[in-house]
């Protein structure tokens, strides 16, 4: 028993490593850690520009009104030094994401996690692009 | 049973330790899509020999990633909580600032020795005088301004002006370079939780490079101004993964929405 806790217990430790630290700002400052959302929208246009990264996707609610997120990644440096280029999300991507609500403006979100609807295992932008292994070396 | 507690032991004791790292890589407990940062060189490599340039001196060049504070000089520089010395009115002020205050967040520069998960390096410059000049290049925190460390034997001037950056002149002890600073402003914060200074902070690096991927910084902190005594700090930067590019472009004004989402002004404190 005591092993299998200790197994659970570091194993919590890994995923918690999953959640990355890397920022030119930091998180509570701006969003609300109990505001996660996960949703499914049409990517409006990726923003490659410093100091950080941002995704626009429009959201329809069961009423048919549309909602335009404002979701913040992490810096483009990053993202380009794992492998992933612009071409890997363009807008009129129909994709699920995960992301943490603004405190104030609520639409304005941290993202935490997006896939292609039509590759829904498969997240965008995290560790390990697919142009990883072309990268001059 | 016993084989399956030490190997859950020693699990938990990496991921603390990979935890810890992580933490002290970053400003903060960001949730946002996990990208694994600046790509570190692989722990194989290491321990390898320091290259050296064609004077003999170790190649300091890196890219490094980290080697400074970040959230906390305090923790960041392996005191316990409490020990930094600082004067009654600086505690009162590092308590009072909030974190959105800070002029980084704001796109002006880290200053020293402030280090974020982004790479920098130390870019020699020789002439027909031999290495007079060393600039040291930040990928994102420097705000454009470089920061160059004079080599040629020039003393600190009698009426320095304050900068960010100050007034640095360097010199090689051994295979350690010595950067001394003096002529600082006091607009910067050492780091996220508001640590202050005054313009009388004076600062020497000792930059040392232990192996291929290990680089440390022996950092003697002194502002009688804000601490009641000269205090000394260690960080440690490791070198940025050897296959990738070089510093990268990075302009930090170019879309900066910091603060909005929260409801807040950018930089309100120095307004």
């Amino acid at each position: 028993m005591r092993t299998k806790l200790g197994v659970l217990v570091a194993g919590l430790g890994l995923v918690c490593l999953a959640v990355p630290v890397v920022a030119h700002h930091g998180f509570d400052t701006e969003y609300d850690a109990k505001k996660k959302v996960s949703l499914t929208g049409v990517v409006t246009k990726v923003e490659w520009t410093n100091p950080h990264m941002r995704v626009y996707i429009d959201v329809k609610d069961a009423s048919g009104k549309v909602t335009n997120w404002n979701l913040e990644m992490t810096g483009p440096n990053h993202v380009r030094r794992q492998g992933w280029r612009p071409k890997d999300l363009l807008p009129g991507t129909e994709v699920n994401f995960e992301g943490y609500a603004g405190k104030v403006d609520e639409t304005r979100g941290s993202l935490a996690r997006i896939a292609k609807v039509a590759e829904p295992d498969r997240p965008l932008f995290s560790q390990g692009g697919p142009d990883a292994d072309t990268i001059p070396k | 049973m016993r084989k399956l507690l030490v190997v859950s032991i020693t699990m938990i004791g990496l991921t603390v330790t990979l935890l810890g790292q992580s933490q002290a890589q970053g400003q903060d407990r960001v949730r946002s899509i996990p990208v694994g940062g600046s790509p570190l060189v692989p722990e194989r490599l290491v321990n390898g020999p320091v290259p050296r340039l064609p004077d003999g001196k170790p190649d300091l060049t890196g890219p490094w990633v980290g080697g400074g504070s970040n959230a906390d000089i305090e923790r960041d520089g392996g005191l316990k909580p409490g020990e930094l010395p600082l004067l009654p009115w600086a505690k009162e002020l590092r308590d009072k600032r909030k974190e959105q205050d800070e002029p980084y967040v704001a796109c002006l520069p880290m200053s020293v020795p402030r280090s974020n998960p982004y790479p920098w390096k130390f870019a020699m410059t020789y002439t027909s005088k031999g290495l007079t000049h060393i600039y040291l290049l930040h990928e994102l925190g420097d705000a454009g301004a470089h920061r160059v460390v004079y080599m040629d034997g020039r003393k600190h001037p009698d009426d320095v002006f304050p900068t960010w950056w100050g007034h640095s002149i360097g010199r090689w002890e051994g295979d350690t370079l010595v950067i001394d600073t003096v002529g600082y402003n006091d607009k910067f914060w050492f780091d996220s939780r508001g640590t202050p200074h005054t313009e009388q902070l004076h600062t020497i690096e000792r930059w040392t490079r232990l192996n291929y991927g290990t680089l440390v910084n022996e950092f003697t902190l002194d502002d009688p101004g804000t601490f009641s005594r000269p205090v000394q700090l260690k960080f440690t930067a490791k070198l940025l993964r050897p296959d990738l590019d070089d510093l990268m472009e990075d302009i930090c004004n170019e879309n900066n929405q910091a603060g909005i989402a929260g409801g807040y002004k950018l930089n309100s404190e120095s307004k």
